[in-house]
């Protein structure tokens, strides 16, 4: 009976202690991804901002820009590109609306975004583009691969359609969150000229008639959670300004934009919940139910060992009856 | 040869599980009827 039992504590020790590895290294990497119909909104203020007013063409103050940050997942999309790329793949339709502090229209900016649903490594397919513009990322956007490293990565910049580096500054806790902190600095580049611009009229191709160029600058700041890799907040300081051409009366150059740009108080309150519990999920993966398994494993296993040595622990010596005469020697 | 037999009963047993959950994965679902947002909502 006792043999029995130690064979059966036997096949589940292993049983557990090879869940442990087969979690990890097989089943994380295959189960953690984005879902392809995802829908997520952000909105980021930039109080005291300045906006470049294009009834007059000059710079002014503004208490507030509010920027809404919208991506939706593209299922139809992602399932054909699916067939060819061959792997899992997310689509997202995002954009990004700039709305003035009269609740007009500053500018729109629509993108579609591939990649890989597992990695975050970008997919390049037809329809990939910001504003319109057919671009090629060879890096990551919006979100950090899961287990986020302490080294740098490429981050794609989608007003200067270019990828560059962003820095691993440091790790930091916000809000009770323990944080990897990213920086990138965008030095001042020529950018196309947004393609929907907030007077009719004027568009992208009648600005680029006068001669004026559109130039950008910025500092991006992301606090990401490692195991999610998702930024749980997120800031930028910001400018553009347009130089040159005859649109501005002979002035060298005015600003369109200048603000520190930061994630709403209950967007990032919404965020950290949403990354907290997230968290949870991937940890039970990697962490919690890896070593928990382990820990189960061997502990059957000494108790398999122990149950074995006892059954084959030799029996007692059966008692000499001293009754019994002796022969007598003659 | 019993002892054999039992951990790697365990072991195919694990693996089973794991590759069958892994292959199930988690369903795509539909796009989102949701608009991309021309407005600013006031909560998240």
């Amino acid at each position: 009976m006792r043999r029995k039992a130690s064979l059966v504590l036997l096949a589940c020790a292993v049983f557990f202690a090879a869940l442990s590895p087969l979690l990890r290294w097989y089943a994380f990497p295959r189960l953690a991804k984005i879902p392809a119909n995802q829908y997520q909104d952000m909105v980021l203020v930039a109080k005291n901002a300045t906006l470049l007013d294009y009834g007059t063409m000059t710079a002014k103050k503004v208490p507030q820009v509010t920027i809404v940050q919208t991506l939706k997942g593209n299922v139809a999309a992602a399932k054909r590109i699916e067939k060819t790329a061959g792997r899992d793949v997310v689509v997202w339709d995002g954009l990004s609306y700039v709305q003035g502090p009269d609740g007009k229209m500053v500018s729109e900016i629509p993108e579609r975004y591939i990649f890989d649903a597992h990695s975050q490594e970008p997919v390049h397919a037809t329809g990939e583009m910001v504003d319109g513009d057919p671009v090629a990322r060879d890096g990551i956007e919006f979100k950090f691969p899961f287990l986020t490293e302490k080294r740098d990565y490429e981050y794609f910049d989608a007003q200067t359609r270019t990828t560059n580096p962003i820095h691993y500054k440091g790790t930091q806790t916000f809000r009770g969150v323990k944080v990897y902190y990213f920086e990138q600095t965008i030095p001042w580049t020529k950018v196309p000229m947004p393609k929907k611009l907030p007077v009719q009229g004027i568009t992208a191709e009648s600005v680029a008639k006068t001669g004026t160029t559109r130039w950008y600058t910025t500092v991006r700041r992301f606090w990401v959670e490692p195991a999610t890799g998702a930024p749980v907040y997120g800031e930028e300081i910001h400018k553009e300004e347009l130089r040159g051409g005859t649109l501005l009366g002979g002035r060298a150059k005015v600003t369109a934009f200048a603000g520190d740009v930061k994630m709403r108080e209950d967007y990032i309150e919404s965020t950290v919940a949403l990354v907290k519990h997230n968290r949870t999920l991937v940890l039970m993966l990697t962490s919690y139910l890896p070593w928990g398994f382990l820990s189960l494993g061997i502990a059957l296993l000494a108790l398999s060992l122990y149950l074995e040595a006892r059954s084959r622990r030799p029996a007692d010596p059966e008692q000499v009856d001293s009754s019994v005469p002796e022969p007598v020697s003659v | 040869m019993r002892a054999l037999i039992a951990a790697a009963t365990g072991l195919v047993l694990a693996v089973v599980l794991v590759v069958t959950i892994s292959a199930l994965g988690s369903p795509d679902g539909k796009t989102s009827p949701k608009p991309l947002l021309t407005t600013v909502p006031s909560h998240p």
